[in-house]
């Protein structure tokens, strides 16, 4: 019991002291504060995961009575098992990580404290999510990050811009919040609970398909917006307006997961709804095969990482899709440690570059920077696939699953596949290839991250390198670890090796693997060999000004939904509100006013005038109940 | 029932030690006594009804849960009395053990059972209050005060005697479960119904509902501020709960008439305390009307009376007693800083005090009704057990008026956030207050947010 309150309430309590400290507190001691608090609560974490891995049953509390009416009750209340345990070591074990990492990037940061109070209370949302018995409980934590996101998005609050960033974020996100709400309601109006437990065993009996199927449908919409999935993933890129910390901790291991874990958590619905499951399916192989398009013409080194973790998130979904809950659940954990890792090499290169983003102005930098280039380079290797490092082993088995349930998925996921190999090398190269491109002021600048930043790196760069492990496939004849782990929550899906064989899966692997290399060799030959420079702004004609325009998807927005809606709001503030709504409020005010200046006459003072009053009232009284009693 | 025998004592006690010139332990010693009295009072919790002298008192859980919360409300007022009365130093043994009889009777009010227990609580309760309404024996107004209280509540009294001798003479009997079985049997004498009518017309006085609440605004004006906030506080819930206890034990059988009565007086009495704060510019003013606005709204749960009513009744009355106790306690300290009783008095409290300001913003809301806020479930659960017994219509009379009284607690709001003050210079109140609005604070929050706090009292009177 203990335990769990410490496990949730420690990043509670670096928030409060960070953030009503303030600045009175020193930057050192704020760090300390800040990341031991996320250390304790990812000791507590490891308990329970080892307890669990060997085999201790998973632990339910409830912490209070919270709403209770008619015959629903809502508990506040926690549950630990497999997967909210899996969730758990990497946000608090990344976020550990990044926490210290974030001593070094953000030492010269007047908003230090600031910094460190937001992101203990973003892990302190993230457990509250993951940690939820029921939808609600999930829901707080839901919000809870979404709030946070927005508050480092913004966190240079000073540029109108990043501003901007994150109203984006948090409108798109409501709008995914409003499907999950929806979703949570049609759940609640039929089943009358939330509970994850309950749910199972109401739907256990069978249940109206098509409830089943609005209900999952909505639930999807809510994570297509948290975890930036088309149409609402366009807040994504534009959030890296946020210091590149929250980048990698927020969107990219984390908070951006949370949609695969909802539909992890809620498993038992979804596969009773096979068309919310071809939908998520589609929807993710579109996203992931779109935004890799996207990310290939990017040239803002953390905007091509940000296409990239859409895209990612794309192929989870899509195996979530084909019902492989623990597939999207694997690539999930190696996807965070290997984007982790990207993010914040990507800083440490920002860091040195004195605030430059763009590849184009960079180049040559693994001269100066060894360590931020070889774990960004082994991470890189990891995304795009190669084995046998654990990207290969996550996305080969989503590939496995597209490959089983439908060809044609299976071809557009490998095109993503392939792009990504080539965006993320071509990142690569452009900036720690060939000669630097920067100013000389840059050039004199340049130099290696120190320790707190480094160290963080070549952590996630191992766990990038070996994470493969906990899902080895069956064709090494070892144990997939994770769905045997998983088992319990999810009922592992019958793997297609009967049916495909060996043969067919070493097949899939070799194809996965030749593409890998032959977009990193074209990359190569490209930005290498040839020292060919993306064009400048504006040079761009064609299909790859559209591409670089991001389809002009933000456009279309602006146009299609935006606009109408401003003209909508405008003719509703004019006339609805300032004459209608404001007429009526005005007007009822004024009337209570003025019967209440009338009121306030009768109360004269004169005493003879209350005893009358008071007479008039008892003969009221007894002319109404002598009639009544008639 | 040890509760009441032994504040009976602690107000003698209080004489006791100003003979022995004992005066400057006065207030921690009465606090300390009384916290005391609480532990004591509880340990009857959740035993079965139990009678005392002939029946003349019952302690039930009804009795135990409002005793409880009365004694806390005075252990709140002798705190604050310390600093208020500096000026008097001489009579502030007096003025707190006045203030400890008024406390018996407000036990007295809540636990009896039998109508000579009824007059002599609500007897002992008023003749104090009289008392310390005019205990500024040199301001005017507070002599004003309380000649009209006295003048208005004997006719009240007078009124109150007429009925208890009417029903005597019907039933034969003081008691309230014999009236009870006599009000259940065949064949009721008119005389009857016309002495229950004449109870229920001095205990709608009592508790200020319209048209009998003409006293208040001026007693409460006149009074100083510490009998005002004690008049709003402990006198209101020890009036409505004796009210209820009554009508919930002796007349429910022959209710149907009576509850419309009661829905018109109390949708009148919301009308008309909401519609005339809205105007007010004294801060004790405007809390006179709002507090007989709010006895309108605790009429709603007598109005629709059955066993769960008393849970609503109690939430409601915890809910208004601590945000009406922390107002006072922080309105008190800043007129008496300010030397003023307007609204204006409390301009830029927000920068000066800010503690303070949030506090008051806190009580203001809650008494507003606005979630997460004790105030909130208080209206929400009282509302509720109204729709379930079918009276719509003042349900929705309560929810037109709630909505407007959101206008003058947030005059004050703004005024102490929006406005600046004229005077620099901001001292901090004395600690007591200062204090006894943080709890008061602390239980407004904690009952919005857990409002499963508050005990159910479902064992209701005795039958």
């Amino acid at each position: 019991m203990l335990t769990i309150y410490l496990l949730i309430l420690l990043p509670l309590a670096g928030f409060l002291i960070n953030g009503l400290l303030g600045t009175k507190l020193s930057k050192g001691l704020s760090g300390i504060i800040g990341s031991a608090t996320i250390l304790g609560s990812f000791i507590i974490s490891c308990m329970y995961f080892f307890g669990l891995v060997g085999g201790a049953a998973p632990t339910e509390v409830k912490v209070f009575d919270w709403i209770s009416f008619g015959n629903i009750h809502i508990n506040f209340g926690i549950l630990i098992d497999q997967l909210s345990a899996l969730w758990l070591m990497v946000v608090t074990g990344i976020g550990f990580l990044i926490h210290i990492y974030s001593t070094g990037y953000m030492h010269d940061d007047e908003g230090f404290q600031r910094f460190f109070a937001y992101l203990n209370l973003f892990i302190f949302f993230m457990l509250l999510l993951v940690l939820g018995n029921n939808f609600v409980v999930m829901f707080i934590g839901w919000e809870g990050v979404g709030l946070c996101s927005y508050l480092l998005i913004g966190f240079w609050y000073k540029n109108q811009d990043y501003n901007n960033a994150a109203k984006k974020a948090f409108v798109m996100n409501r709008i995914g919040d409003l499907g999950f709400l929806i979703g949570m309601f049609i759940l609640l109006y039929n089943f009358h609970t939330l509970d994850f437990n309950g749910l199972k065993a109401a739907v256990a009996g069978g249940a109206d398909h098509h409830i089943i199927f609005w209900a999952t449908l909505f639930l999807f919409i809510g994570a297509t917006g948290k975890s930036a999935q088309i149409p609402l993933y366009t807040w994504l890129p534009d959030a890296m307006a946020g210091p590149t910390p929250v980048s990698a901790l927020i969107h990219a291991a984390t908070m951006v997961t949370a949609g695969i874990f909802m539909i992890c958590r809620a498993n038992f619905l979804f596969t009773l709804a096979p068309e919310t499951l071809h939908i998520i399916a589609i929807v993710g192989a579109a996203t992931a095969l779109f935004a890799a398009t996207i990310g290939v013409m990017q040239n803002d080194i953390k905007k091509v990482l940000a296409y990239s973790t859409v895209s990612q998130l794309g192929l989870m979904f899509m195996a979530l899709g084909f019902g492989a809950y623990t597939s999207g659940a694997f690539h999930v954990v190696t996807h965070a440690f290997f984007k982790a890792c990207l993010f914040l090499g990507s800083g440490s290169v920002i860091h040195a570059m004195g605030g430059e983003q763009d590849i184009r102005r960079m180049g040559g930098l693994r001269k100066w920077m060894p360590i931020t280039f070889g774990t960004f380079l082994l991470a890189s290797l990891a995304i795009s696939g190669v084995p046998p490092l654990s990207g290969f082993f996550s996305k080969d088995e989503i590939l496995a699953h597209a490959f089983e349930h439908n060809k044609v998925l299976w071809v557009v996921a490998s095109v993503a596949s392939l792009l990504t190999a080539y965006y993320m090398f071509r990142l690569v190269f452009l900036t720690f290839f060939g000669s630097f491109r920067g100013t000389h002021d840059q050039e004199h600048h340049l130099h290696e991250s120190p320790m707190s930043i480094t160290l963080p790196l070549v952590v996630l760069s191992v766990l990038a390198v070996v994470g493969g492990v906990i899902g080895l496939p069956p064709v090494t004849h070892m144990t997939h670890w994770l769905s045997h782990f998983l088992a319990p929550v999810i009922p592992a899906v019958t793997e297609g090796e009967g049916a495909e064989g060996t043969s067919m899966e070493l097949m899939l692997m070799g194809i996965a693997t030749v593409l890998a290399f032959a977009a990193i060799a074209w990359a190569y030959a490209r930005f290498v060999g040839k020292r060919t420079l993306p064009a400048e702004d504006g040079q761009l004609t064609g299909l790859g000004s559209v591409v670089y325009n991001k389809y002009y998807v933000d456009e279309l927005y602006n146009l299609a939904i935006v606009k109408p809606l401003l003209a909508a709001s405008e003719w509703g503030y004019t006339v609805l509100d300032k004459i209608v709504v404001d007429g009526v409020v005005v007007w009822s005010g004024k009337l209570s006013l003025m019967t209440g200046k009338q009121l306030r006459q009768i109360q004269s003072g004169n005493i003879g005038f209350y005893l009358l009053a008071m007479v008039l009232g008892i003969v009221g009284i007894f002319i109404y109940v002598l009639t009544y009693l008639q | 029932m040890r509760a009441l025998t032994y504040t009976s004592f602690l107000g003698i006690a209080c004489l006791v030690l100003e003979i022995f010139n004992l005066r400057k332990i006065v207030v921690p010693v009465v606090v300390i006594a009384l916290l005391a009295i609480l532990g004591i009072n509880f340990t009857e919790w959740n035993g079965s009804s139990v009678s005392f002298y002939n029946d003349m008192l019952r302690a039930d859980n009804f009795a135990l849960a409002f005793t409880g919360l009365l004694i806390v409300t005075a252990a709140g007022l002798v705190a604050m009395s310390g600093s208020f009365y500096d000026t008097e130093e001489t009579k502030l043994a007096d003025y707190i053990s006045v203030i400890v009889f008024t406390l018996c009777g407000g036990i007295a009010l809540v636990s009896f059972s039998n109508m000579a227990m009824l007059f002599i609580g609500l007897e002992v309760l008023s003749i104090s209050l009289y008392i310390l309404a005019g205990s500024k024996r040199r301001d005017i107004r507070s002599n004003e005060a309380a000649m009209k209280y006295f003048l208005m509540g004997s006719f009240a009294s007078g009124i109150l005697l007429f009925g208890i001798t009417l029903v005597y003479g019907a039933t034969g009997s003081f008691n309230l479960a014999q009236i009870a079985l006599y009000a259940s049997g065949p064949g009721v004498d008119p005389i009857f119904v016309v002495g229950v009518i004449m109870i229920l017309i001095a205990m709608l006085f009592k508790v200020s509902a319209v048209p009998f609440h003409f006293w208040a605004p001026d007693v409460y004006e006149g009074s100083p501020s510490l009998t005002t906030a004690m008049m709003a506080t402990l006198s209101k819930v020890a009036a409505m709960a004796a009210f209820y206890r009554l009508f919930s034990v002796s007349f429910v059988n022959n209710f149907s008439g009576f509850a419309w009565i009661l829905s018109v007086v109390a949708a009148l009495t919301m009308l008309v305390g909401n519609l005339t704060a809205l105007n007010q510019d004294s801060f004790k003013r405007m809390l006179a009307f709002s507090g007989i606005a709010h006895a309108g709204y605790m009429l709603l749960a007598i109005m629709s009376l059955y066993q769960n009513t008393a849970n609503a009744l109690f939430f409601y009355t915890v809910a208004y007693t601590f945000a009406s106790l922390g107002a006072f306690a922080i309105g008190i300290s800043v007129m008496k800083r300010r030397k003023s009783e307007k609204i204006e008095a409390f301009n830029g409290l927000g920068k000066s005090n800010p503690f303070q300001a949030v506090a008051l913003t806190v009580f203001m809301l809650s008494m507003a009704g606005i979630p997460p806020l004790a105030g909130f479930f208080a209206k929400y659960y009282v509302f509720f057990e109204a729709i379930k017994t079918q009276h719509l219509a003042v349900v929705i009379v309560a929810v037109i008026t709630s909505a407007i009284s959101v206008y003058y607690y947030f005059k004050l709001i703004l005024a102490m956030w929006t406005k600046d003050s004229e005077e620099t210079d901001a001292p901090a109140g004395a600690i007591s207050y200062i204090a006894i609005a943080a709890i008061c604070l602390i239980v407004t929050l904690a009952l919005g947010i857990l409002p499963s706090l508050v005990p159910s009292i479902n064992q209701v009177a005795s039958k």
